[in-house]
């Protein structure tokens, strides 16, 4: 296909956007088709440019090694594919999530602007490219995040933009080293230093590379720099559901799989202390997300924390340095995806139906609410890797990968991974089994007007809660993809 | 066809559960005709599956991840077939037993789903296959403790939760690394990969990580915890189940790797030896002195894992001449489902009547109903090993294969303990026959009561699935060599036998007086503790049985919840709280010191000089022009827009989006001066 609709797949949902506060809709339900048909345009040319890719498009040449270029590789066919599946859904459901928020046109605007850039990451050629589409994606988000312009939106959107600055800054530092010792091409399997560090000390590239890993792994939530995403979760849902547990959080560790395994390249990183650093720090985090989560009581925000936690699997997966190490991150990265927005939605549902938040204010809400619970009892069987779920196939492969390195500090993660999923069954458990299981004595009329809500919201849960059963029970065929994007056959 | 046909009896039921559900929510009859149908079409597959498709492989390549894998062969088909007949029996009581009760459709869908995965786990010819039907069937049993929902309902499903999902992990744990080391999970396989990989240390983690997995499961000490707790509370057809065939699901683990990883390895055999021996007193000591009756036939079951694993500890200890181990252990899984299948549905009958399952309520229930009476008689007789009863056969061969080991002085131990354990199950069995079936309640009007129910008290398709249980018991234990070898010897190979087995002379001296000093001692704990101790007399002349065994002394109040609830937690939260404020700490602390905000700078109220000429000038200028004193004053106006500007200044300056501003254009000097 012609290269150029590249950067028409990224531009258009951002200049189509800019007119949904312009355009006087009528009614509601046409600013509503007009979204959804910009969003399934845009999905539609993904994957039709996913299907056939065209060459590397480069659109400006600063000088010889600093490039502004879009190239469609492996990675980026999971990422966009990810994502293009997941906004039309996301973006159905949000309309009737909105129906009751003020100042919905900026809202939308600002969320497809946001699809854009995200497909933006995806098809990035470059680190400048990618650096650059993901500075505009902390941009386009804050508007998100300080949406009900709250107290504590206001404070949280701060603490969002401090964070992201304080890792776009250290992120920089890698993507200068990078454009100084870097051969000049765009990401290639293996890495762009040849070996050669252009008579930079091994520690000092090292070095920048802990440096740049900590900047990208921000949006990533890892700690020590997760709290923005829990605070960040007085978002409305749809904001929380599709960017911090799948679009931003998941362009962090996409840009640290890029980092990691197409710049710097795991031949030289592989066995040296900055692995040992940034391994601790993901094991770190898998444990300590999952404790938070368990320790919260506000759902969405014990949901952000079980996003801390899961985004680390994926980051623990690339820390493994293998191409199974690696073949287990994107396979988390494409279930937890799925399972996450799930039970966002899940959680989205609950808000809206009732407007409670708290935990211990949910008592027999599964019988009330039966389509909505069966999806999150299905998103948190999956979360917590039971078989017959696809957390189980990702978590397999992520503990078998750690198993095979040989490295010993691996082994130690396939021990986080395993108290971490018995933490990940007290969290969420809790939820479902005090929904369908109150204490007697409970009185049922208290919640009488709770109940399902309109098909809108159920049909994506239903569609993810197929998935992730469908994706547990036979995986084979995204496996296989997977497995060919990781030997670099795309 | 050919190559899934395996796989049928392990979806077939779960896929008619979602229909019994579906059609449940519209008719209730035809839901219970439907799960009839579905369990007793499931018997038959299986009993078909295990007479002709002996040694037939199924394998669904990519399913669940790394592909299911299901085999046939003797012990899987005897054990599939036992488990069909199981869930068949239990089905057709279910009818009656829950006819009051609320939920039954989620009752029914969770039994069914269960039924399929536990078939999946007896069928699995991988490790692999096993783990993700074991976690199924762990998930899907919650339910049914948690059925009617009350707070110590509750409280023991937590539990059980608790127990399936924590050895559920170290159970992965375990595969992970014997993954990894001997790189297959192949049932088939293990045997020859396991005696040639060459660090054996790292086969005894893995092996105890799986045994903590499977055991906890099978109710092993010190993991029986959910044992006690969650059969009183299920409604008794799952209790059956529970206790019966669940439990065996484990021994079935624990079975694969004793017999494929640690083939004649003493040392494991020990320790499984030491684990089932204190499991095996530790359970019927629990279960003398409860005075429940769902509570003591628990315990007792938890007692009779603890022969089965006495028998799996011999297989290893006596390696090649294990005949007499392998027949006793495989006998004995038998006879306990098919024993424990009768008398939990007898106490579903007693549950059904009364409610109660207190010995000193339900006392005297028993009387004048001579089917209840017969069908529990046959299966206290099982369970206490009487001669002619089927458990007296399975004790039999396991005592002969202790006797048969004369390794150390310890096996004596080992003998008496067990023969003491033989002597306690006869004992709580009397107490509980007698008590039931005997003695007169103390409340006269509620004896009168029981008696009055002559046929009320059950109807023909619970009569019907009892006393055809019941029935087995005898028939089994009466022609052991015709029907119960038989049975063992097809599924030896299992276990690694492949050799004729020597069979004893069941009803030689040697084997009875085995027997016989068990039922001695059993009956002389009966009259002499339970009867002195434990019956108390009240201040008329009622007796009444007592609840002698500590309140503190449980091992799940006194040691895993305070773990779990308080100690652990704490530690986490701890952990938790340092983590999370150190970035914000550190924020702080880099604001008090280094990033101190600057002082907005105190500003006079003089006005700057070029607007205050400017304005004095206006102010002329109107004042001639006008010829009089002009009310507004210009130079006053400007004054007070210069302040503001200067204000909005001061604001940008020292604001956030100025810094970020400011970074930017820093980092962008950076980037040309670098490409520069």
């Amino acid at each position: 296909m012609n290269e150029k609709l590249l950067i028409i797949a990224v531009v258009l949902p951002i200049i189509l956007a800019v007119f949904i506060p312009l355009i006087p809709f009528r009614k509601r339900a046409h600013m509503e088709i007009y979204i959804e048909a910009v969003v399934i345009l845009t999905s539609v040319l993904v994957f039709l440019l996913l299907f056939n890719r065209p060459e590397e498009l480069v659109m400006l040449r600063f000088t010889e090694k600093v490039t502004f270029a879009l190239k469609i590789d492996g990675l980026s066919m999971v990422f966009a594919g990810l994502i293009s599946v997941l906004w039309p859904i996301a973006t159905l459901y949000s309309y009737e999530y909105m129906s009751t928020e003020e100042r919905e046109q900026p809202f939308f605007m600002f969320y497809t602007m946001t699809y854009g850039v995200t497909l933006g990451i995806a098809f990035s050629a470059n680190i400048v490219t990618m650096y650059f589409f993901y500075e505009m994606l902390t941009l386009v988000t804050i508007p998100l995040v300080i949406h009900i312009f709250t107290k504590e939106a206001v404070l949280a959107t701060r603490k969002y933009i401090y964070f992201s600055i304080g890792g776009a800054a250290l992120g920089f530092m890698g993507m200068v080293f990078l454009i100084r010792c870097g051969d000049g091409s765009g990401f290639t399997p293996g890495g762009i230093l040849n070996g050669g560090t252009a008579g930079v000390g091994m520690d000092l590239v090292l070095l920048l590379y802990v440096i740049a890993f900590l900047g990208f792994s921000i949006k990533a939530a890892m700690f020590p720099f997760y709290s923005w995403l829990p605070d960040a979760g007085v978002a409305p849902t749809p904001v929380t559901a599709l960017l911090h547990a799948v679009a931003v959080v998941k362009a962090g560790g996409f840009a640290i799989i890029r980092l990691t395994y197409y710049c710097f390249g795991t031949e030289i990183l592989r066995g040296t202390w900055a692995q040992k650093v940034v391994m601790v720090l993901a094991m770190f985090t898998i444990v300590f997300g999952c404790s938070m989560a368990v320790k919260e009581t506000h759902m969405k925000r014990r949901l952000a924390f079980s996003t801390v936690s899961n985004l680390s699997y994926i980051i623990f997966g690339a820390t493994i340095m293998t191409p199974a190490g690696l073949l287990g991150a994107l396979c988390h990265m494409v279930f937890h995806a799925v399972m996450k927005i799930s039970a966002f939605f899940c959680s989205g549902s609950i808000i809206h139906q009732s407007h409670k938040h708290y935990i211990y204010e949910m008592d027999g809400f599964g019988r009330r609410m039966p389509w909505v619970y069966g999806a999150f009892t299905v998103s948190a069987l999956g979360l917590m890797g039971v078989p017959g779920g696809c957390g189980f196939i990702s978590k397999w492969y992520l503990a078998k990968a750690a198993l095979e390195s040989g490295n010993y500090m691996a082994w130690a993660g396939v021990g986080c991974l395993l108290i971490s999923a018995l933490l990940t069954a007290i969290y969420m458990m809790a939820i479902v089994v005090r929904g369908f299981f109150p204490e007697k004595g409970f009185n049922e009329k208290s919640i009488e007007n709770v109940k399902d809500p309109s098909w809108q919201m159920i049909l994506p849960l239903m569609l993810f809660s197929i998935a992730i059963i469908g994706f547990g029970i036979y995986s084979a065929p995204l496996t296989d993809f997977l497995t060919k994007v990781v030997n670099g056959v795309f | 066809m050919k190559e899934i046909q395996l796989a049928i009896p392990v979806f077939y039921p779960m896929a008619g559960a979602l229909i019994t559900y579906l059609i449940g929510k519209k008719s209730r009859e035809a839901r219970n005709y439907l799960a009839d149908f579905i369990v007793v079409s499931e018997f038959f597959m299986l009993l078909y599956g295990a007479v002709c498709l002996q040694g037939t492989e199924s394998i669904l390549e990519g399913v669940c991840g790394m592909g299911l894998h299901f085999t046939m062969d003797g012990f899987r088909g005897i054990y599939g077939v036992v488990a069909a007949f199981m869930w068949m029996m239990t089905i057709i009581f279910s009818r009656e037993y829950f006819r009051h009760y609320r939920n039954r459709n989620r009752y029914y869908l969770f039994q069914l789903i269960t039924l399929g995965a536990t078939i999946g786990v007896f069928l699995s010819a991988n490790l692999y296959t096993t783990f993700i039907f074991f976690e199924i069937m762990s998930f899907t049993s919650y339910v049914w403790v948690a059925q009617d929902e009350r707070k110590e309902s509750l409280r023991a499903a937590q539990t059980y939760l608790a127990v399936a999902v924590i050895g559920g992990m170290v159970l992965l744990m375990g595969l992970f690394m014997l993954y990894t080391s001997v790189g297959t999970l192949e049932v088939s396989e293990l045997y020859e990969a396991c005696r040639n990989y060459p660090d054996k240390r790292v086969l005894y983690i893995s092996g105890s990580c799986l045994l903590v997995g499977f055991g906890a499961k099978a109710g092993a000490f010190p993991l029986h915890i959910w044992l006690p707790k969650a059969h009183p509370v299920a409604p008794a057809p799952a209790s059956a189940l529970l206790s019966g065939i669940l439990t065996k699901a484990g021994v079935y683990g624990i079975l694969i790797i004793s017999c494929y990883m640690f083939y004649g390895d003493t040392k494991w055999g020990s320790m499984i030896l030491a684990l089932g021996v204190v499991t095996m007193f530790g359970g019927a000591v629990l279960a003398v002195f409860s005075i429940d009756l769902k509570r003591t036939l628990a315990c007792s079951s938890m007692s009779q894992i603890g022969f089965i694993l006495v028998g799996t500890g011999m297989q290893c200890m006596l390696a090649e001449e294990n005949g007499l181990a392998v027949h006793g252990t495989f006998l004995h899984m038998m006879n306990h489902s098919l024993i424990k299948l009768v008398l939990f549905m007898v106490a579903g009958v007693v549950f059904m009547n009364t409610h109660q399952l207190n010995l000193n309520d339900i006392r005297g229930f028993g009387r004048k109903k001579p089917f209840l009476h017969l069908t529990f008689l046959m299966g206290a007789l099982g369970i206490g090993g009487i001669p002619l009863w089927n458990g007296y056969i399975s004790k039999t061969l396991l005592h002969e294969s202790i006797v048969e080991y004369s390794g150390a002085p310890i096996f004596v131990f080992v003998e008496w303990i067990f023969l003491i354990s033989g002597g306690l199950t006869v004992a709580y069995m009397l107490k509980l026959y007698l008590s039931i079936f005997w003695e007169k309640n103390t409340d006269a009007a509620k004896q009168v009561e029981f008696e009055g129910m002559k046929k009320s008290y059950i109807d023909k398709q619970s009569m019907f699935a009892i006393g055809a249980s019941a029935v087995i018991l005898p028939v089994l234990g009466m022609t052991p060599v015709k029907t119960m070898e038989k049975l063992a010897g097809i599924s030896q190979g299992f276990m690694l036998m492949h050799e004729e087995p020597h069979i004893p002379r069941f009803f030689g001296m040697v084997c009875l007086k085995g027997g016989l000093i068990s039922i001695g001692i059993g009956v002389l704990v009966y009259l002499f503790v339970i009867r002195t101790v434990f019956l108390r007399k009240k201040a008329g002349s009622a007796s009444y049985y007592v609840d002698a065994w500590p309140k503190w002394l449980d091992l799940e109040n006194l040691i895993y919840r305070p773990l779990f609830e308080r100690i652990l937690p704490f530690i986490g939260v701890f952990l938790c709280r340092i983590g999370d404020s150190l970035i914000d700490s550190i924020i702080v602390l880099l604001r008090k010191t280094l990033y101190k905000d600057c002082k907005i700078p105190h500003r006079t109220g003089s006005l700057p000089k070029l607007d205050a000429v400017i304005g004095t000038l206006l102010d002329k200028g109107a004042v001639y022009l006008k010829k009089r004193e002009e009310s507004v004053s210009y130079r006053w106006k400007l004054g007070r827009k210069a302040l503001e500007r200067r204000e909005s200044r001061d604001m940008i300056r020292f604001s956030l989006s100025y810094g970020l501003q400011l970074a930017g254009i820093g980092m962008l000097f950076i980037l040309v001066y670098l490409l520069l």
